[in-house]
């Protein structure tokens, strides 16, 4: 690949022709060389990506069944939205999931990229134990903590009972069984931020420590004051990242409760599939969507200008 | 080494090219009666249903000239898969109905051909559960199986509690001996009786048994149902609904492992029973009566789900899709279903005496009576509004069960969800 870029300007047949027609052949064709380079994904973007999000948007003002023509029923599904109880509930589902799920994430992620930041004995086995849940299965996760939670014989139960809390229903429960799945995402996704955290760790010089050592600093303050500020790179791509995967959420909610018991932890993306595809009625999923791309929107657009007055201080 | 990788990777590209449009346009010639036709079929989980291969095997033996091709999906999947199939303009000639509500929302969209004259032809009239497939006076699809629920029981635990074989009963009759039959406790406890996760086993019988109507937004006649069914599971005769939820309990495993004495359950149970104690996973000695009834009922009343074959209308062979469906839904295919434990939708006294003439069938008188119910009352009616109203009593009915709200205020969220949030 090397070769053809170096070698086709010294061809003759490019030297002989006049200076400026060389000149913007040339920035065609490197141009062309470029694109090249992105089309394989630029053609995944667009076919699988790009057109389904702008069908989306059109299919939101649509009423479409997904087989006859869509018919155009202007807002009435953004105005069955707001009405429609299922969505709204699933709307503040999506917000609580995100709250809990976000900050205690980042939070387990980051202490534990600190204690295995460290040179100690055996540390690649630990951060292998703390980046195992991500690679396993997300079914087999959601089956096990299920029967972890089981309210009569469930093991989770049983510790809180050798203190004597008698321990709740968890996902047979209204009230827990949001908190049950919290956890569990958050035990599932911690090892992989951990990783991300302990490359920002590394990349903070050792002299910075050092200095403020000599200054006579405890540890707290040298992790305010040095490894906070030095990490806000990495915090700020783990918090992008972490909103983002907490408004998708699906997979794991749909295995261990489908979203019960009742609505009670109904989320966007589950109401989108349960309205598109096995009820039918794309336009009004589209319409959901819609509100699932804003939401997402507008939090990233806070978090960049929220980091971006923070550098610029 | 780096070209000669890059050319092996070439190579299996453009192997795989004509591979993967083959897939997509699946069978080329449409209907001639003289060539080689190849047939798609979709079919769920075939490992595990084995009546597919046994029609199909069958068939090809009739008809040399048609091959068919199972386009087969896991059965968990296959509502969601063959709703984006249809909708992306799919042609697998014959599209299974695996239940009533996808059937309703597909015929009303025009995406199954009008096969009325074949429900007028031979001994189509007569199968079981046909009713049910009709829409604006046409039909699209025939059922060639017909599931009803019945009450299955083991004749183990029913001996060693000294207890008679259960024959028609009462609601409370039934929960009375579900207690009875209740022993051991912690690991080891049997149940008297297993209630799956699923609604039905609580709403479609009571919709059956009382009249009710399941799409009509009013719920009130769910009381007595659930009364029974929370009241069993409070005495501790039934396995808690949280728990069969988060344990994901197979309800064959109960049955099968001797867990629970009594199990309600649709008629597919049989053939899983008959072959599962064939190939010796399962040494239980079964039997089954007929669901319990409200008192004062007259004759037995229970619900059911007819399963049944249609034909795509973007099919490319239709000639051979209709003598698929003739001969399926027909007398012989009735045969074979029943050849293999299942209650195939065209019963009469041939494919009964196939039916109970199977090695290693319950052989008592009471497992032929269970097997006429007086009326059997399709499941959920057809309608493109089922599949919304589904998820709201699915959602109720879980709440119900475990508690979270009373039976009262459970049914009132039902009535007014189901008649402010379906459209």
């Amino acid at each position: 690949m090397t070769d053809l870029i170096t070698a086709s300007p010294d061809s003759p047949s490019v030297l002989a022709r006049p200076r400026p027609r060389r000149r913007r052949s040339r920035g065609w064709r490197n141009a062309l060389i470029g694109w090249s380079f992105i089309l394989p994904n630029l053609i995944g973007f667009v076919a699988i990506t790009l057109v389904p999000v702008l069908a989306m948007f059109a299919l939101s003002f649509a009423s479409w069944d997904g087989y006859n023509p869509p018919s155009w029923v202007g807002l009435k599904n953004f105005r069955r939205l707001f009405k429609d109880d299922a969505s709204m509930t699933a709307l503040w589902n999506t917000l609580y999931y995100a709250v809990g799920y976000v900050p205690l994430t980042m939070l387990a992620a980051l202490g534990l990229a600190l204690l295995l930041n460290r040179k100690m004995r055996g540390v690649a086995f630990f951060r292998a134990v703390a980046f195992f849940p991500y690679i396993t299965s997300l079914v087999a996760v959601a089956i096990v903590w299920n029967m972890l939670f089981n309210p009569q014989f469930g093991p989770v139960n049983q510790f809180l009972g050798w203190f004597g809390v008698h321990g709740p229903g968890w996902t047979t429960s209204t009230t827990w069984a949001m908190p049950a799945v919290i956890v569990t995402s958050v035990w599932r996704d911690m090892g992989y931020y951990m990783i991300l955290f302990l490359a920002g760790l590394q990349a903070i010089p050792k002299e910075l420590y050092e200095a403020a050592e000599v200054d006579g600093t405890n540890a707290w303050q040298r992790f305010r004051a040095v490894t906070v500020p030095g990490l806000r790179p990495t915090s700020f791509l783990v918090l992008i990242l972490l909103t983002v995967q907490a408004f998708k959420v699906f997979d794991l909610i749909y295995v261990m409760t489908q979203g019960g018991p009742g609505d009670a932890t109904l989320v966007l993306a589950q109401q989108i599939y349960q309205t598109g595809i096995v009820d039918g009625q794309y336009g009004y999923a589209s319409a959901i969507s819609v509100l699932l791309f804003a939401l997402v929107l507008v939090l990233t657009l806070i978090q960049f200008w929220f980091n971006g007055r923070r550098e610029r201080k | 080494m780096h070209r000669r990788k890059f050319l092996q990777l070439a190579a299996s590209a453009a192997a795989a090219g004509p591979l993967l449009s083959a897939c997509g346009s699946s069978s080329g010639s449409s209907s001639g009666s003289d060539g080689p036709v190849t047939l798609t079929v979709s079919t769920w989980s075939m490992s595990t249903t084995p009546e597919f291969k046994a029609l199909f095997d069958a068939f090809q033996k009739l008809y040399p000239n048609i091959t068919i091709k199972p386009v087969d999906i896991l059965a968990a999947d296959y509502s969601t898969k063959v709703k984006v199939m249809l909708s992306g303009g799919d042609s697998t000639d014959i599209i299974t109905m695996k239940n009533t509500t996808d059937y309703g929302q597909f015929a009303e969209r025009g995406q199954l051909r009008d096969i009325s004259s074949l429900a007028s032809s031979g001994t189509a009239p007569s199968l079981q559960g046909l009713s049910s497939f009709k829409m604006n006076d046409k039909y699209y699809a025939l059922p060639y199986r017909q599931d009803f629920w019945a009450l299955f029981y083991n004749k183990k635990l029913f001996d060693a509690a000294g207890k008679p074989y259960p024959t028609n009963m009462t609601w409370d009759e039934y929960a009375t001996l579900a207690e009875s039959l209740t022993t051991g406790s912690g690991g080891s406890k049997v149940y008297g009786t297993y209630h799956h996760t699923w609604r039905s086993v609580v709403q479609a019988i009571s919709a059956a048994q009382t009249g009710g109507d399941l799409i009509g937004g009013k719920y009130e006649f769910f009381t007595d149902q659930y009364d029974i069914a929370l009241g069993i599971q409070n005495a501790g005769a039934a396995l808690d609904y949280g728990t069969a939820t988060t344990q994901k309990t197979g309800y064959q495993a109960m049955i099968e492992t001797g867990k629970t004495a009594m199990l309600p359950m649709g008629t597919w149970l049989i053939g899983t029973l008959w072959a599962d104690k064939k190939s010796g996973t399962t040494d239980i000695d079964w039997s089954m009566a007929p669901m319990p009834q409200r008192s004062g009922a007259s004759g037995v009343t229970t619900f059911g789900s007819p399963t049944a074959f249609s034909i795509n209308k973007k099919a490319k062979n239709v000639d051979a899709a209709e003598k698929f469906i003739d001969f399926a839904t027909g007398p012989q295919g009735a045969a074979i279903v029943a050849g293999i434990g299942i209650v195939p939708a065209l019963l009469n006294d041939d494919t009964r005496k196939v039916y109970f003439g199977l090695d290693g069938m319950p052989t008592d008188a009471g497992f032929q009576t269970a097997f006429k119910p007086d009326k059997v009352v399709l499941e959920m009616p057809v309608n493109d509004k089922s599949s919304q109203i589904d998820t709201i009593l699915t959602a109720e009915h879980t709440l119900v069960m475990t508690k979270q709200k009373s039976i009262a205020a459970g049914i009132a969220e039902m009535d007014s969800r189901v008649q402010t949030e379906v459209e």
